[in-house]
């Protein structure tokens, strides 16, 4: 029965499938990267205190969380080459991802900013600390804490959505399955593997996320700067009880 | 002119007003505050006591008057006159009702921070730090997050991370307001030593008996303005004004 099921034969076809995975992951660490950051900028302009900020930044967001992302491919690489502004394959791809993803990523960080208790910021800047000072020290790593679980659910669905890719003949896994299945016949298997592949891909992401989130919240520090400090910091007091 | 008199002089507030919504908050408010001194400022909630305090490192902006701090005019007339805020408010430091300690560093970290922000180098700002942590208890508690410490334990840590960049006064916005009394006593007298190692400071305070004992100087505010101060023996004791013994006779009734 397995024998039967599995017939392709996958060694031609591994090279194939390595550069598909490559693909995905350069799609999802592109995308993720740009989401983020206009993301953080919608976010931004969305806990700003002028309404002509906010407005064209709510909008934004009410506008893509309420399309497909299949449609938002197909304006970016098909719609928009009608008009003369042809995209390559790989910059459509991760416009589409970005402009979708950030949409959800700015309703994250933007509550999560809003989330972080008002006296904070003034504590900060009671002790002096500037504006962009406040943000970077005090209100943007509480963020981030807040931020992280729903993030966390961002990226490894973004990674999943690359596969909507295949639309476009992005080279991605999904492309890759489409041209082994019309190469083979063997739909069921192909796309058994080609699942299996994403499994294997998003399940120790979305668990090395959830542990690291943990650790955040556990106060390990991340940064060797911090991790110094606080070594130091026990140094000195080791050496001052003992 | 006596230049001493003048440097002597660590807060001067004249004619100060502020208004939210139309409605006078601060209306005619003036006030000195002299070095080393301790100056108590009572009255009830949304009398404008609260708004003086934050007024004087502008986390307020006043409407209009003058404020003088650590020697530099800071507003005067309806202007901000405050060319480095970040330099104003290193030298006024805070202590608030609710600690507001960032969650997300250490104690000792929380000491740190406006000192490296400041420039003070990694290796001073810690030692510096742990002194702090020292002076008000807490040197055991250095690598704690708040959450992990008792509310009495958090407000020390404000305070030392208030004294960090060496401020010429310390503000206190109701510092005990939301602690049990076993807390309450532990951060009084925390305030009591700095009281005696001669920091100049200005609280907002509902504990009248620490006010009658460690204050220099007692200011009742109401509605908005200055009802009656003076020496805590005689405002809390003989007060002149009907409100303040009205307000006085209320907070022995509730106590």
């Amino acid at each position: 029965m397995i024998a039967e099921l599995f017939q392709v034969p996958w060694s031609d076809y591994a090279p194939a499938l390595l550069d598909g995975l490559e693909r995905t992951v350069l799609y999802t660490i592109a995308s993720f990267a740009g989401a983020a950051a206009l993301g953080l900028a919608l976010a931004l302009l969305r806990v700003s205190r002028h309404r002509a900020l906010r407005i064209p930044a709510a909008i934004y967001t009410e506008v893509f969380k309420n399309i497909p992302l299949l449609a938002i491919i197909f304006v970016t690489y098909f719609g928009l080459a009608s008009v003369g502004l042809k995209l390559g394959v790989f910059s459509a791809g991760c416009v589409s991802l970005i402009v979708f993803y950030a949409a959800y990523l700015s309703e994250i960080f933007r509550s999560a900013i809003a989330g972080v208790h008002a006296g904070q910021q003034e504590a900060s800047e009671a002790l002096g600390l500037g504006k962009v000072s406040t943000f970077a020290y005090v209100v943007f790593p509480q963020a981030l804490r807040s931020a992280l679980p729903g993030t966390n659910t961002m990226l490894v669905d973004l990674l999943k959505s690359t596969s909507l890719l295949v639309t476009i003949s992005a080279a991605e896994l999904m492309s890759e399955g489409r041209l082994i299945t019309s190469a083979t016949f063997r739909a069921l298997e192909v796309y058994l593997v080609i699942a299996a592949i994403y499994f294997v891909l998003c399940y120790p992401l979305s668990q090395g996320l959830l542990w690291l989130e943990r650790k955040i919240r556990a106060g390990v520090p991340l940064t060797p700067r911090r991790r110094r400090r606080l070594k130091a910091a026990r140094a000195m007091l080791e050496g001052a009880s003992a | 002119m006596n230049v001493r008199a003048l440097s002597d002089v660590v807060v001067r507030i004249e004619n100060l007003n502020k208004s939210f919504d139309g409605r006078l908050v601060l209306d005619g408010v003036s006030l000195n505050v002299r070095n080393q001194k301790i100056v108590a400022i009572i009255g009830q909630s949304g009398g404008g006591k609260t708004t003086l305090l934050r007024c004087l490192n502008l986390l307020e902006r006043p409407d209009h008057g003058l404020l003088e701090v650590a020697g530099e005019t800071i507003f005067k007339g309806s202007s901000m006159e405050c060319r480095d805020l970040a330099k104003l408010r290193q030298s006024v430091g805070m202590v608030f009702q609710r600690f507001n300690l960032f969650p997300h560093l250490t104690a000792v970290e929380n000491v740190m921070l406006a000192q490296l922000r400041a420039g003070v180098p990694e290796k001073d700002a810690l030692e510096r730090a742990v002194q702090l942590l020292r002076r008000v208890g807490l040197a055991h508690r250095a690598l704690a997050y708040p959450e992990q410490m008792s509310g009495g334990e958090q407000q020390r840590v404000a305070i030392a991370r208030a004294l960090a960049l060496k401020p010429s006064v310390l503000l206190f916005d109701e510092p005990t307001s939301s602690l049990d009394p076993e807390s309450t006593a532990e951060v009084l007298r925390v305030m009591r030593e700095l009281a005696a190692d001669g920091m100049t400071m200005v609280l907002v305070t509902h504990e009248l008996p620490f006010a009658r004992d460690v204050a220099d100087w007692v200011v009742f505010v109401d509605g908005g303005k200055i009802v009656e101060q003076g020496a805590p023996a005689d405002v809390l004791g003989k007060p002149q004004e009907l409100r303040t013994r009205t307000f006085l006779a209320s907070y022995a009734a509730g106590q």
